[in-house]
């Protein structure tokens, strides 16, 4: 753990991981980054718009056998709605996302695109378009594009693998399978990353710390 | 791990005024909700970002529904909210609707009913699995099909919902059903998505949401819901498999208590033609307060005649007579087909109660010929005597009787299935043959 002072307020700053370069400050919502032992004021983070989200920064949980906390959220939204990606640090010191849409959560990860030879995600990559409806195969799983849309980052808080800006609009492709597995493409024009994962349950994640909702009982797999 | 205190519960609620009539309005799922039907003004507002726009302007009050919205019900024991309605219709023929639930800590669900019974809905995050002729598998659970190429369309909405939803907005659909479970497809090019919906306990519900019980199925009311279980399958399968039983306990009883026992034989001749033969034989003593009597006579070297056996067993105490009737007959011959025998030399003769006591058994006995070619000389006639037998016949009888109440339900569980899938794609075809029959 390390505690810096925010390059614009003053107040402190606590990075979990040393593996996280930025973080939203809790009290003036400055993007404060790490570069080396210097520290970047990366300008503001818009606030977060209010909602029922059940999770919570220090929320924690398992995940097929690993414990996690959740330490930061990106809110994304597009045309028709917005959604919450919650950053998972696991461990082991590695992280993924709790992605929280329609009332519905899934696990991800990244996976590096180096590696990966399906056509579809290479064609992707390489700034290509797909329809909604076109698969492709990876590690012997049949991806579906379910869902291709243009999201821009709405708010952000707590660490983060990345300065999220509000205003930053990437294009985002969400992929379904036949098993509850799922995977999501999202690029910049920069930068392009796969995520793969699956649906999840909240209450199969054994969540501890939620948040707590005025008039809601706490459901019984978080007591 | 947490990190320091848990902060002050977040209120459930944000409130907003609509911009279209100024009322003050709850969003119930802020964060998740894009569009709000305002209950006061029924305009169409866009909630998907801070600033609150209309979409469609109305100014008139929105219907009373049957769950009003804002109830909470408890379903499977988590407590629910409904926040959205939405009427729908097949073109605007067979409407039915749809309430959406939310709990922030379980996600949305869906009350679906078009007044026969509530179907809960839970999204699913896979797609289904095909499974053979027409069928789907979810969960290791097949299901069939029942309706195909259908199109569902908005007619009415009220509340908030995740989606944008549009009224007029039309997708394609198809159900899938095993009793009491409906697997639902909506889709268009955009989106496609699979929903399982649990047919719910009427009570359940009733108690859930204040709402009435659905009535019960009646033979030429409106048909059951595609995925309602036939209320007969169980007790049909319950009664056949007690008829069964019967069936066997029966059949054991009736070797056990059957047969028979102190056979007694006497022998004596008559000859066909030859005139009456009587013959008394005694006494037989039987030891039980009532039993069944079998005789039976073998007429061995009988040829082309016949024997008529009139028995008659006699109490020797009260002289109470139990008559019985017999008749040995044999008749064979030669034609184009070849050789041909007809009639049995042995007749068996069952008294079902007689009393205990010493009996003569009076035998009257006359045998003739039948054409030429008939036994000439004397036939001899072997009577044997026992206590007990093996009704047969009654054993039938209620095996008949043991079957009917199973034959009644499962002539019920028929009914109900074929009004249940009268209204499938499937059925139809099935329904129509049937109307066809009887238009003939």
């Amino acid at each position: 753990m390390l505690t810096v002072s925010c390059p614009n307020c003053g107040a402190d700053v606590v990075f979990r991981s040393p593996a996280l370069p930025v973080k939203v400050c809790d009290y003036c919502q400055t993007n404060v980054m790490r570069v080396g032992d210097e520290l970047r004021d990366m300008g503001k983070a818009a606030v977060l718009p209010f909602d029922v989200s059940p999770i919570r920064i220090g929320t924690s949980g398992r995940f097929d056998g690993q414990g996690f906390d959740v330490i930061g959220r990106v809110r994304w939204g597009w045309s028709d709605g917005s959604w919450n990606e919650w950053l998972m640090l696991f461990g082991d010191g590695s992280h993924g996302w709790l992605g929280e849409a329609m009332g519905q959560f899934m696990v991800t990860r990244e996976r590096a695109l180096d590696g990966v030879r399906t056509e579809m995600f290479r064609h992707l990559a390489s700034g290509g378009d797909i329809q909604v409806g076109e698969s492709g195969e990876l590690d012997g799983v049949e991806y579906i594009a379910a869902d291709i849309k243009q999201a821009t980052c709405l708010a952000a808080e707590g660490e983060l693998p990345f300065t999220a800006p509000a205003g930053w609009t990437i294009d985002s492709i969400d992929f379904r399978t036949t098993t509850g597995a799922v995977a999501s493409f999202q690029r910049d024009g920069e930068e392009a990353n796969l995520y793969l994962g699956r649906y999840v349950e909240l209450g199969e994640l054994k969540p501890q710390d939620l948040r707590e909702i005025t008039g809601w009982a706490m459901p019984r797999f978080a007591a | 791990m947490s990190e320091g205190v848990q902060p002050a519960p977040a209120p459930a609620v944000k409130p907003l005024s609509c911009p279209a009539c100024g009322a003050s309005i709850e969003l119930r799922a802020a964060g998740y909700t894009v569009t709000l039907v305002c209950p006061y003004c029924s305009s169409v507002l866009d909630t998907a970002n801070p600033d609150v726009g209309i979409i469609q302007r109305y100014s008139k009050a929105a219907r009373e529904l049957e769950i009003p919205l804002g109830t909470r019900g408890t379903l499977k024991g988590v407590d629910w909210e409904a926040i959205g309605y939405l009427r729908r219709s097949e073109g605007g023929t067979y409407p039915w609707e749809e309430y959406l639930l939310f709990n922030p800590y379980h996600g949305y669900r869906w009350l679906v009913t078009d007044g026969r019974g509530w179907t809960f809905g839970t999204m699913l995050t896979e797609s289904p699995k095909y499974g053979g002729s027409d069928g789907l598998i979810v969960d290791g659970q097949p299901y069939k099909s029942f309706f195909r190429n259908g199109r569902a369309q908005v007619d009415y909405v009220l509340g908030e919902f995740y989606w944008r939803v549009r009224q007029g907005e039309e997708v394609e659909t198809a159900d899938y059903v095993r009793p009491g479970f409906m697997l639902s497809f909506e889709g268009n090019e955009e989106e496609r998505n699979w929903t399982l919906g649990e047919l719910l306990d009427g009570k359940e519900m009733a108690e859930a949401f204040g709402v009435d019980e659905p009535r019960k199925w009646r033979p030429g009311g409106p048909p059951p819901l595609p995925h309602q279980p036939s209320p007969y399958a169980g007790s049909a399968s319950t009664l056949g498999k007690l008829a069964l039983l019967g069936i066997v306990a029966l059949f054991v009883l009736t070797l056990i208590f059957g047969g028979s026992r102190n056979e007694r034989e006497f022998e004596f001749s008559v000859t066909p033609g030859g005139g009456e033969v009587s013959r008394t034989y005694g006494p037989v003593s039987f030891d039980r307060p009532w039993q069944a009597v079998t005789i039976k006579a073998q007429a061995s070297g009988l040829e082309n005649a016949w024997v008529d056996l009139d028995y008659a067993l006699v109490d020797r105490k009260s002289q109470t007579t139990y008559a019985a009737y017999a008749i040995a007959e044999r008749y064979s011959g030669r034609d184009s087909d070849g050789a041909w025998t007809e009639g049995s030399r042995g007749a068996t003769t069952k008294l079902a109660t007689v009393p205990a006591g010493e009996y003569d058994l009076v035998v009257d006995a006359s045998g003739q010929n039948w054409g030429f070619g008939g036994s000439s000389g004397p036939v001899p006639v072997t009577i044997s005597i026992a206590q007990g037998a093996t009704f047969w016949s009654n054993f039938i009888l209620a095996v008949i009787l043991l079957l009917v109440p199973a034959i009644i339900v499962l002539f019920r569980h028929a009914r109900f299935e074929t009004a249940r899938t009268a209204e499938s794609d499937q059925g139809s075809a099935l329904a129509n043959m049937m109307q066809g029959d009887e238009d003939e």
